[in-house]
């Protein structure tokens, strides 16, 4: 089976020889070109390059379209970034400094022809020629309730959610919402597999319970209702869920879920049993301390929990540059060691 | 009645309504209660009450942890200029975020318990040199730095923490000067402030602000023969 099919026969339950093995090494792939980063995601065909080589390299399954999470607020008019060659590009200016600035945001009409999404699409168009068949293309979407931390940074979104007018609050969430849906259409339309819906302040951590149901719940609504949820994983940042996965499978019915390493993967897979994707995923920042020995125990863990009546994927955090090379190989080695069922 | 005001107070901030917080306050002044009673009785207490209500509550969340920080850094600068004296300080902190990081969040949950638990905090900013950490603390006369970083690469990176550090032993200051650290690559793994060579951390700012206390008495201590 191709991995793209072991995916499929996860999500439905079917047999499959072993479990999918998801990992996500971005910022990896810059150093693989022997690229800056800046040279390296300045160019869709770099990304695509250097994740193909990646993947091949180590041999998991899946591949990413995604440059770095700030990107998706250039469609908004951010510009400038900070580049480290260490870790992640970081958005450096926010595009709403006031409060004013809110009204003048604009969602452009076609993303698609937006100079921000140009080189995602040639990043796309290169990953769905190579390797769209066979191997699960990823696609990051940041939730509308998560957008205005790239656009104003999380201290002012606090601020305003927490203290600000309302009437304000949700006109920058439509327009957040109304991006949201006009890429994941996008996304849809370029071939993408896994749509992996980051919703940090969909968790009862960010805003607790009350909140969850009254603000977060219907806006995800929201972003989800016209494009339906084909695809879609539910994923907060690595920060816990567990507390809401029932409410979202009820009222969103959204089939995967990204478990934090915070939370337990045991309650997790015993709330969501054969009604969807769990994601066993591992603590990739305490990976860089590891040795391969424990790194090894530590996969086994996830997937003796994880596969146990099927439908579990293993995945990793945005794997920080600092792990060693032995231990990805060892987590890797182990998740197809763990993950068969044989 | 303090108790009243107590309890209504707590419950204001728990629920992390500023307005109804902040009529509290109003209510026990109008009542008689000094400024001193509402920040040592009222605010500094209801952070403590907080700390064990959020660690036993499994629905604590950032909201309230932001809305903690921000209504008790409220009253207090209100408060302040009604005090007869002015009040005693426990000691002064610089703290700033780490190089090549922007992510400022963290550090201001922090520097708001700090101040309302009556801490001098100085904000360095965003992106933050190690020398700069260090000279604004022996300028400032410091008891504590602490840097705040949301990144892996920013938090264990050559610039960040491991470079005051080694810039704290060259000149002679690890015991005049103490090192705390947070933010999520910390949360993640609990070993990492010892590996970046860190005297402490904490995982939220109520608790970050009581760590800070203690290594503020310890540098004191050690000052006073
Ligand atoms: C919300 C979130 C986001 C949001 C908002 C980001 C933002 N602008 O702040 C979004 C979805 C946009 C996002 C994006 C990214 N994120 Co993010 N994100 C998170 C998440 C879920 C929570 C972070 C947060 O804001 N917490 C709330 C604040 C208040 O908490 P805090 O900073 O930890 O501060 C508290 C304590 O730590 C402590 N504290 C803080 N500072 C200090 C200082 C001292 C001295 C002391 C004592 C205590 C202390 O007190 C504070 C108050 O309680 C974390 C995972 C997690 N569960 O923590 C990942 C996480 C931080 N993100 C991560 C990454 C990598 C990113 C990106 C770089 C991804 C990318 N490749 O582009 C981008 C960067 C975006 C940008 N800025 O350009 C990683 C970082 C680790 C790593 N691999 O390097 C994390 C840990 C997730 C993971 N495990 O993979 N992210």
């Amino acid at each position: 089976m191709t991995p793209l099919e072991i995916l499929v026969a996860a999500i439905h339950g079917n047999p499959a020889p072993r479990i999918p093995v998801f990992c996500n090494l971005l910022d990896q792939g810059a150093r693989e070109l022997g690229m800056t980063q800046q040279e390296y995601y300045a160019r869709g065909e770099h990304v695509a390059e250097g994740q193909l080589r990646m993947r091949a390299r180590y041999g998991y399954d899946n591949l990413w379209s995604l440059f770095y999470v700030g990107k998706e607020a250039e469609l908004l008019g951010s510009r400038d970034v900070l580049y480290a060659d260490n870790g992640s590009p970081n958005v450096a200016n926010f595009v709403i400094k006031e409060w004013d600035d809110i009204a003048k945001l604009e969602v452009p009409d076609d993303i698609t022809r937006h100079p921000a999404w140009v080189e995602t699409g040639n990043c796309l168009s290169i990953l769905q020629r190579e390797a769209g068949a066979t191997h699960p293309i990823c696609a990051y979407l940041t939730a509308s309730t998560s957008m205005p931390a790239l656009l104003m940074g999380m201290e002012s979104w606090l601020q305003l959610l927490m203290t600000g007018p309302v009437d304000l609050r949700d006109e920058l969430l439509r327009k957040c919402s109304d991006l949201f849906r006009k890429e994941v259409a996008a996304y849809r339309a370029a071939g993408v597999h896994v749509l992996v819906y980051s919703t940090p302040f969909g968790t009862p951590s960010f805003v607790g319970m009350k909140r969850f149901k009254s603000f977060s719940m219907p806006w995800m609504k929201r972003d989800l209702e016209p494009g339906g949820v084909e695809g879609i994983v539910y994923y907060a940042g690595m920060a816990p869920f567990n507390a809401v996965i029932r409410q979202v499978l009820e009222e969103l019915a959204i089939g995967a879920y990204y478990i934090s390493p915070m939370d337990s993967l045991a309650e997790a897979k015993a709330i969501i049993g054969n009604r969807g994707l769990t994601c066993g995923v591992i603590d990739d920042i305490r990976m860089i301390h590891w040795t391969p020995e424990e790194t090894r125990a530590e996969v086994r863990r996830l997937c003796e929990i994880g596969k146990v009546g099927g439908r579990f994927l293993f995945g990793t955090g945005v794997m920080p540059m600092a792990i060693p090379e032995a231990n990805i190989h060892a987590m890797l080695d182990a998740a197809f060691a763990q993950g068969g069922y044989a | 009645m303090l108790d009243d005001i107590i309890q209504s107070y707590n419950e204001a901030v728990f629920e992390t309504d500023r307005m109804a917080a902040l009529n509290v306050v109003d209510r026990a002044l109008a009542q008689g209660v000094t400024a001193e009673e509402v920040v040592f009785k009222v605010v500094i207490p209801a952070i403590e009450t907080m700390m064990s209500l959020i660690a036993s509550d499994p629905d604590a969340n950032l909201a309230q942890h932001f809305m903690t920080s921000q209504i008790a850094v409220e009253v207090t600068e209100k408060m302040l200029p009604k005090f007869r004296n002015s009040p005693e300080v426990v000691g002064r902190v610089v703290i700033g975020t780490a190089h090549g990081d922007l992510h400022s969040l963290g550090k201001r949950i922090v520097m708001g318990c700090l101040k309302a638990m009556m801490v001098e905090v100085v904000d360095l900013g965003v992106n933050v040199s190690a020398e700069h950490f260090i000279d604004e603390a022996v300028r400032l006369d410091a008891q504590v730095i602490g840097i705040s970083a949301m990144m892996v690469h920013t938090a264990m990176g050559e610039e960040g923490c491991r470079k005051v550090r080694a810039r704290l032993q060259e000149r002679g200051l690890t015991d005049r000067i103490k090192l705390v650290v947070g933010g999520a690559p910390y949360r993640f793994d609990p070993n990492l402030y010892q590996a970046v060579g860190a005297d402490a951390w904490a995982e939220d700012g109520i608790n970050a602000a009581k760590v800070i206390i203690e290594l503020i008495r310890e540098v004191k201590r050690h000052d006073t023969p």
